[in-house]
């Protein structure tokens, strides 16, 4: 380092500026060089090269961090979503087709056999995803110790029950109504907790995601206008209007902000669609498959229970008020029926608010027999294999919203891949970009420096 | 010196925050099993209440009346379907049916056949006599599964002609409709585990005995001393023993005699402790109906009819014994 005295060619006007008191020995030795121009611009070469370095790798990592992000509401938060929805339903499925099979007098359908089988089936396999997911501390893993500690427990006092109905004997009856209210009372309250937490979780990734790059457009912007300054003050002090270097590094950084504001932009648009479009409308179908499902359990308990069976029947009432509405026009289905965002979800809820309608025409038949001492009618209306029985309209509500639900998954999962093919290649951009940045701005001061040597 | 101090004091910090952070990281990691472990309790019937709630305000007062004297037969039975005219028998036979109210859902006095789907049991082949009565033919009857708290209701609308489903005569009953002669004498007792080694209530105090919310049976197991426990119907109280929730059931003789045929390991213990005279409810409008039908009831006790379906439904109760005595207030 150069001692203070040495000759300096500095403008006498510079220095007259300044009429400080003398600054101590060592801040001065310091700033020397500084007011030097080739120090001085080799200051400024360090400081842009910097802030183009910080730029570069903040916006690096921010894109890298937004795509993991993005991967991770199409992979792992969006399969953990479908699968603890897929685990309430086949839960409330089990328990809908086990109060129906039990109406078989003992003999009951196979296909109800293995239609609850394939529920049990179903519910272990989507709680293995789920409780592959779910952080060990969090409300979600309570609920999974719950469903798992309990689940045998359900299907061990449904075959208990199973059993005793083959015998004939009103004691399977109690089991069965004991095996529902586990099921009602633990294992669905869990289940939808679950459920409730995955979604939030999808959420929370999906704003994460979507959000906007700030540090990184600020540190771009930062860069861009110490480039500008930068330029003004070489054409003033040199006398040269361009400098290429400086001005391709101006053009790379333009190119990064515009890049990484219009990617951040589309990504975030494409995620908000499979939100508002896919997951929100597949939150609302579900819910009304469930509410269905529920109904459908309550009427079978209701004839199950023998007489006994008012607060099941009023529970039925309550499930399709939920569904429905009073009047069959309002309810979950209404809503989804408002909320559809294409033909094909439209005419699948419209599909199922005309069966809920039959549905609930039919129950009243069947409620008319069974309170008339005709208990046998009211059972083939209900486990019957003819057309008009509630168990056909039933499952035609069933498939017409599991069609919708199908059809919105999709839509989410589509947006979302194109929520990530908007991210794709903006990490290796902004790497090359950044490169382009340093080395132009490097060779452009170096160019200036040189002169004054 | 000072500079040192401070440092010294930061880097201590900064240790003992680190030591603290490290500690309560372990701290989490070994309570977090705990946190997840889930009880092994059993699982419940659907309103089960442990400890039950025992009815307050006094007893049904039976003092008041004598509860088993009804009204007698007016001379000999009439011929089926020639019934007099403009009496409540008269209308049923016009309309072809008689409309009955059961349980569908106690084992061995109403319930459904699983083989047949056909309501069948001790009291439903009663209300069958009095079909053939009236119709000659003991089909000639529609049945309506009600549950025990719509009896009263069910026979004072009209909805059904006869009520014939466990019930108690009792004085408080008898203010809102008219019962028949009695047609069984139940009584409360206690069903067990076979080898218990229980014998009576007595041996039950401060055990977990089992019983419907809002019975008698209820408060009268609470008086023994036992620890009771509520459900919503009697089946759910074997579930309940199954599963050893509790060590015993304590009810009238009718329902357990009824689950003690549905699980061979139990048995009815200890005498009877209460008095539960059953009889067939008929509305207050039509005393003549009461009167053919107390007809019907003394036909069977003495026809023999009546030891025939006690033998066919009741016989883990003990052998038939002679038929409850009708009584007349005339």
């Amino acid at each position: 380092m150069g001692s203070h005295g040495s000759a300096v060619a500095v403008p006498p006007g510079r220095l007259a500026v300044a009429p400080q008191p003398r600054p101590p020995e060592r801040l001065r030795r310091l700033t020397t060089p500084l007011r030097r121009t080739p120090g001085r611009f080799t200051a400024i070469l360090a400081g842009i090269v910097v802030l183009g370095l910080l730029t570069g790798v903040v916006a690096f990592v921010g894109v890298r961090q937004r795509a993991d992000l993005v991967r991770g509401v199409t992979a792992r938060s969006g399969e953990v979503a479908v699968a603890a929805q897929s685990l309430y339903r086949a839960l409330s499925d089990a328990d809908a087709t086990a109060a129906s099979a039990f109406l078989s007098n003992g003999l009951e359908p196979p296909a109800m056999r293995d239609r609850y089988q394939r529920d049990l089936a179903d519910a272990a396999s989507a709680l293995t995803v789920v409780s592959a997911a779910v952080s060990s501390d969090g409300r979600g893993a309570a609920a999974v110790a719950r469903i798992t500690a309990r689940l045998p427990v359900y299907s061990g006092l449904v075959e208990t029950a199973r059993t005793y109905n083959r015998q004939g004997l009103p004691l399977g009856v109690a089991y069965l109504q004991e095996a529902s209210g586990l099921m009602r009372d633990e294992l669905l309250p869990a289940a939808q907790e679950l459920y409730a937490a995955a979604s939030t979780e999808l959420d929370e990734a999906r704003d994460r995601a979507a959000g906007f790059p700030w540090v990184a457009v600020l540190l771009a912007v930062l860069t861009l206008a110490a480039l500008v300054l930068t330029q003004i003050h070489l054409t003033r002090r040199t006398n040269r209007l361009l400098n290429v270097g400086l001005l391709v590094g101006t053009g790379a950084t333009l190119l990064l902000v515009t890049w990484l504001t219009g990617s951040a932009l589309v990504a975030a648009g494409n995620l908000g669609d499979s939100r508002d479009e896919g997951s929100a409308q597949v939150n609302l179908l579900a819910e009304a498959r469930i509410a269905g499902l529920q109904a459908r359990a309550d009427e079978a308990l209701t004839l199950v229970a023998r007489g006994n069976g008012a607060a099941f029947e009023e529970n039925y009432g309550v499930m399709m008020e939920r569904l429905a509405g009073a009047d069959g026009e309002g309810g979950l289905l209404a809503r989804a029926r408002a909320a559809a965002p294409d033909d094909t979800t439209r005419q699948a809820v419209e599909a199922a608010i005309a069966r809920s309608k039959e549905w609930s025409a039919a129950h009243r038949n069947v409620r008319a027999l069974d309170d008339s001492g005709e208990y046998a009618k009211a059972v083939a209306a209900t486990v019957g294999t003819g057309e008009q029985t509630t168990a056909a309209i039933f499952n035609q509500l069933d498939e017409a919203l599991a069609l919708a639900i199908t059809h919105n998954g999709d839509r989410f999962e589509r947006e979302a891949v194109s929520a990530g093919r908007a991210l794709t290649g903006v990490d290796i951009g902004i790497v090359g970009l950044g490169l382009v940045l340093l080395v132009g701005v490097a060779v452009g001061m170096q160019r200036r420096i040189a002169e004054y040597r | 010196m000072r500079h040192r101090h401070i440092s010294g004091r930061l880097l201590a910090g900064v240790l003992v925050a680190v030591a603290t952070v490290g500690l309560a990281g372990c701290g989490t990691g070994e309570q977090a099993l705990p946190a997840n472990q889930v009880a092994a309790d059993p699982p419940r019937p659907v309103g089960m209440q442990d400890p039950a709630v025992v009815p307050t305000g006094p007893a049904a007062s039976s003092g008041s009346c004598n509860p088993r004297a009804s009204l007698r037969p007016s001379g000999a039975l009439p011929r089926p379907r020639q019934m007099p005219s403009g009496t409540a028998m008269a209308k049923i036979v016009q309309r072809g049916r008689l409309i009955v109210g059961v349980d569908q859902n106690n084992y061995q006095f109403g319930f459904r056949d699983p083989q047949t789907g056909q309501l069948t049991g001790f009291d439903v082949d009663i209300a069958r006599e009095i079909a053939r009565g009236l119709f000659g033919d003991p089909g000639r009857i529609q049945f309506m599964a009600i549950s025990s708290a719509d009896r009263i209701k069910m026979v004072k609308e009209g909805t059904v002609d006869l009520v014939v489903r466990t019930m108690t005569m009792n004085c408080e009953r008898w203010q809102e409709v008219n019962f028949s002669t009695e047609y069984f004498t139940a009584g409360q007792r206690v069903l067990v585990a076979r080898g218990s080694g229980v014998k009576t209530i007595d041996d039950l105090r401060g055990k977990k005995v089992c019983a419907a919310a809002g019975s008698t049976s209820i408060r009268n197991i609470a008086q023994k001393g036992t620890v009771p426990v509520s459900v919503v119907n009697w089946t759910d109280c074997l579930v309940l023993l199954q599963q050893n929730q509790v060590v015993a059931v304590s009810t009238d003789d009718s329902i357990l005699v009824g689950l003690a045929a549905q699980d061979p390991n139990t048995e009815v213990v200890g005498p009877k402790f209460s008095d539960e005279p059953y009889g067939v409810a008929i509305s207050r409008e039509s005393p003549e109906l009461v009167r053919f039908v107390n007809g019907v009831l003394a036909k069977i006790r003495s026809d023999g009819t009546w030891t025939r379906l006690y033998s066919r439904w009741l016989t883990s109760l003990g052998p038939a014994p002679a038929p409850p005595v009708a009584r007349y207030r005339d």
